[in-house]
Formats: structure tokens, C-alpha cells, sequence
């Protein structure tokens, strides 16, 4: 699935869209610390079909997925 | 002044600092409306902080991006429930810069329109922290030695 990245985290990736097979949120979370250097120290949201998520839930891979640094808006 | 009313996703992103000439002409277009009593503005400005972790650090300029699908989609919803919310408030117009904006430009708008000062009031401040807590806009600043840090609403 296409996990589209954002902010400090799309710089950390040093790409803003990146390629992961998951099946649920929590493996993702996984994979995604695998692949983006030093993201366990950072503080993000994963948006699942442009709505923050928590917790855990399947994937089927047909979800818009973002992973989110803090907001600055305003 | 219909396009100031909820549901419909109207798109609040603009290219560039707001000009000041663009929020009177936002003003001058409600004249016709004689409903109005009561415009409430809030705007928003790049200011120049002084970053202590970095040596002579201060913000020059911040660059916005946008996870643009999302925010359209949080702001319609944010603007729904603050009509429900102010049932009398006549029109709300929002706009947030995109890229470089320079410390002293104006990077964001909220303007609401009411019967009573009221409900433009009690608007404005409602929609501004809602839209700072859930619109995912990030904000790069950059600093004068040009390196930069994240922008993160507290």
C-alpha cells in the first residue's frame, strides 16, 4: 500500500511516499519504524483513509494511509 | 455571499502570504449584506522567535505544507458543526498560506460575519483552535543561520 509522508517525517524518509505490505495497523506501525530512521523517537499519528487512528485494526491495503507529525497550523 | 455558507468542501489553501488588501476586500464585499452587525477577524502572523537551541537562532521565514485532502475534509466538518453551533452567524471564511512565508506576513485568516458581535466572536476563537489542533499543516521554520527546526502547535 502507498503510505504518504509528511513534514519532519517525509525529511527523516527522505521521500514522501513510501511502498509497505501490511495487514493491520500495528504491523505497519512495525514496518514503518523499520524504514523511517529514528521515527520511534518522534512523535506522529497514522491517518487511515484521512482520519487519525488509534489502537489497532486490519488493513486490506485499499486504505489511503498518512503518517503525520505534530500539526502547526494557524 | 452564498459561498461563505457550510457544506460544500471549499478549498482554504492559498499560495503565499495573505495580503493585507485581500482581507479589506474580503471586508468590503459583505457591504451589500445589511443583515451583518458584527465582523470578527482573527489573523495570523509569522512571528520572528528566537530559537534558544540554536546559536543566534530566530525564525526568518516558516514553510507550510499540507496534507491538503485531509484538511479540506476536517475543515468542512469544523465548519459544519460551528454553524450548528452559531445557527445566526451569516457567513465564515477561512484561508491558510501555503509555502514560504517571511516573518511579518500573514500566513492565516478567520473571519466570520454575524447579526451580533456574539456568535462572530465566540466563532472565531472556536474555528481558530480547531483548526490549529486537527488540520494537518506542518510548518518548517527556517532560521537565520538557514538551518531549520518543526513548527508543533502547543
Amino acid at each position: 500500500m502507498n503510505v504518504l509522508l509528511f513534514g519532519s517525517i517525509a525529511e527523516k524518509a527522505g521521500v514522501a511516499l513510501l511502498q509497505v505490505e501490511a495487514t493491520s495497523l500495528s504491523a505497519l506501525r512495525v514496518e514503518l519504524i523499520k524504514r523511517i530512521p529514528g521515527l520511534e523517537h518522534m512523535r506522529y499519528a497514522i491517518a487511515v483513509d484521512r482520519k487519525v487512528m488509534i489502537g489497532e485494526r486490519p488493513l486490506t491495503g485499499s486504505e489511503e494511509i498518512a503518517v503525520l507529525p505534530p500539526f502547526a497550523g494557524g | 455571499m452564498s459561498d461563505g455558507r457550510p457544506h460544500k468542501v471549499k478549498d482554504i489553501f492559498v499560495e503565499g502570504a495573505i495580503p493585507a488588501s485581500f482581507i479589506a476586500e474580503n471586508i468590503a464585499k459583505h457591504a451589500t449584506r445589511t443583515d451583518i452587525g458584527a465582523h470578527e477577524i482573527f489573523l495570523g502572523q509569522v512571528r520572528a522567535d528566537v530559537v534558544p537551541s540554536v546559536q543566534d537562532g530566530r525564525v526568518q521565514a516558516i514553510e507550510f505544507t499540507a496534507y491538503r485532502e485531509m484538511a479540506l475534509e476536517r475543515m468542512t466538518i469544523i465548519r459544519e458543526e460551528a454553524f450548528t453551533k452559531w445557527p445566526a452567524m451569516t457567513c465564515l471564511h477561512v484561508h491558510h498560506s501555503l509555502g514560504c512565508i517571511k516573518a511579518g506576513e500573514l500566513c492565516f485568516m478567520v473571519f466570520a460575519s454575524a447579526p451580533h458581535r456574539i456568535q462572530a466572536r465566540e466563532a472565531v476563537a472556536w474555528v481558530v483552535d480547531r483548526i490549529k489542533a486537527e488540520l494537518p499543516i506542518f510548518g518548517r521554520e527556517i532560521l537565520s543561520d538557514a538551518s531549520h527546526v518543526w513548527k508543533t502547535n502547543s
